[in-house]
């Protein structure tokens, strides 16, 4: 397999957008694109563009975004689709941009995730989210994605004896991270006390999905993401050879049941398992050499299953791990620099590939207030449905 | 009526059961596609569940129960749960069908069908 890095990073504000969702989503690739110093028109390189996106044809009623994209921004005739796998969009639209290179049918591969979410009111956007779920044994109940983590919430609290006060030192970690992130959603210090005290709780922290409280979950943003990928042998004559490869070392991805209750054991995210055990055979790495991690925290209790899914934590401890803010900056395994999906936001099919945007700068050394002193090799995991499709990626200054 | 009863999907190749239904059997050392219906009802135990409060359009209630059960076979279940009151995980509940939603659809005119399902009851 042929060597496959990222060159370029692009990344607007996420929260509400104040553009056309097309402009937003060309601004990330330009970005992206300026980063690495990749020209339109003539001089164009890129091969392919892959547009990651969940909600485009049916919240902003476009359709076919990727064709969109290359036109508007004179790549034409690059290759061009749209990739819909739920939330986890943006890390399968990364992956299938590694696979197009590393097979080598392409050289160099634009891979953008976007989503405009705000254009429809809350509970628009979580009944079309709620529609991953299984029509017949799930969504027809009136089910939705909160729903379900509060039911995995509450077995996770029975089995493992996580708390509301752990889930709420996850937010608190994940937002205190976000106000060093100038493109972060929301980025304001929130104290422990204010959320967890039990005479205030009820008005600070109301219960959304009990035990689920409304600092356990994320918010509802708008956004977009772009990283431009290049063969290794091919990075100096396609003019990037300024840019700091940052090596895609590996990927996996996994399924599993579409109804939730029919998983063998209820509180396995088995596809978080199988899907970072391929990455870590494919890039040689385990979990010890993981300096840094993003990972999707749609819902605070997923940072802390995944933590253990990925064994960065043995099984049962994630919570233990955040109690003793071993997933801080400069903790032992930091994990959501970028405020996670808790604070820098969740705008969908965008969401996979601003991991990696924000993985990227912490390789780089470029993650500012937020830098993890020497990180090299660094894991994301981009949660699809309610875990049953997730993709997994390592990346490595090595 | 037909629809208000809700049924556990038996291979009829190996006899595992299923809910919901699908195409191909789940035991993954069969390939059995013809399942018989074995209603599913009665008696079934909580194994987790969650008040909301965010519900979708269409649910004019201030919060929905749901719950997720396991019947006496095996079987387990995803619905709605009917009470309020002393809700606890591992207790014996009894399911039952009701209506669960409206589903709408928009196609030419607008046209809204009841759909039903699972909520369970106090034993
Ligand atoms: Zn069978």
């Amino acid at each position: 397999m042929r060597e496959v890095g990222i060159v370029g990073i692009g990344h607007t504000k996420f929260g509400k957008s104040n553009v056309p969702f097309i402009d937003m989503t060309c601004q990330a690739a330009l970005e992206a694109m300026d980063d690495a110093g990749a020209k339109t028109g003539r001089k164009n390189v890129i091969d392919q563009v892959f547009i990651g996106t969940m909600a485009a044809g049916m919240v902003q009623r476009i359709s076919g975004l990727a064709s969109a994209v290359v036109d508007t921004l004179n790549l034409r005739p690059a290759m061009a689709e749209t990739i819909e796998n739920g939330p986890a969009s943006g890390a399968s639209a990364v992956k299938l941009g590694f696979m197009a290179i590393a097979s080598g049918v392409c050289d160099c591969v634009l891979v953008v995730g976007a989503e405009g979410m705000r254009a429809v009111t809350g509970w628009e956007g979580t009944d079309f989210v709620a529609t991953m779920l299984h029509p017949e044994a799930e969504y027809k109940y009136g089910c939705t994605l909160p729903s379900f983590a509060g039911l995995f919430t509450r077995l996770c609290m029975d089995k493992y004896g996580v708390t509301s006060k752990d889930l709420s030192i996850v937010s608190v970690k994940n937002h205190a991270n976000a106000c060093l992130n100038p493109v972060a959603h929301i980025r304001n210090v929130v104290k422990l006390d204010r959320i967890t005290d039990e005479r205030i709780i009820n008005a600070t922290n109301p219960l959304v999905a009990d035990p689920l409280r409304q600092f356990d979950m994320c918010p509802v943003s708008d956004g977009a993401a772009a990283v431009l990928l290049v063969a290794k042998d091919k990075q100096e004559e396609l003019g990037f050879g300024g840019k700091k490869f940052i090596r895609i070392a590996g990927v996996g991805s996994a399924t599993d049941t579409h109804v939730v209750a029919n998983r063998e054991v209820p509180t396995d995210l088995l596809a978080v398992r199988l899907s970072a055990q391929m990455a870590y055979k494919m890039s040689g790495f385990t979990p010890k050499d993981i300096d840094v991690a993003e990972l999707h925290d749609a819902f605070q209790i997923l940072e802390i299953a995944e933590s253990e899914e990925t064994g960065l934590f043995p099984r049962g401890t994630g919570h233990l791990a955040a109690r003793e803010g071993k997933t801080e900056i400069k903790g032992e395994m930091p994990i959501n620099t970028s405020g996670g999906l808790k604070a820098k936001g969740h705008p969908l099919g965008a969401t996979g590939v601003s991991q990696i945007v924000e993985l990227v700068k912490q390789l780089r050394g470029e993650a500012g207030e937020r830098q993890v002193e020497g990180a090299k090799t660094a894991l994301a995991i981009n949660f699809g449905g309610f875990g049953n499709n997730v993709v997994a990626t390592i990346l490595t200054t090595k | 009526m037909e629809e208000m009863k809700m049924y556990a999907y038996k291979c009829k190749k190996c006899g595992k059961l299923h809910h919901p239904r699908y195409i191909v059997c789940q035991n993954p050392d069969c390939d059995g596609r013809e399942f018989e219906e074995v209603p599913l009802e009665g008696k079934c135990k909580l194994l987790t569940w969650t008040r909301v409060y965010n519900l979708p359009e269409g649910y004019m209630v201030p919060w929905l129960n749901f719950g997720i059960v396991e019947f006496p076979n095996g079987v387990r279940a995803t619905g709605q749960i009917g009470f309020d009151d002393g809700i606890e995980t591992g207790m014996e509940l009894v399911a039952t069908v009701g209506q669960v939603r409206d589903k709408v659809i928009k196609y030419k005119e607008t046209v809204t069908e009841p759909q039903y399902g699972f909520i369970f009851q106090k034993a």
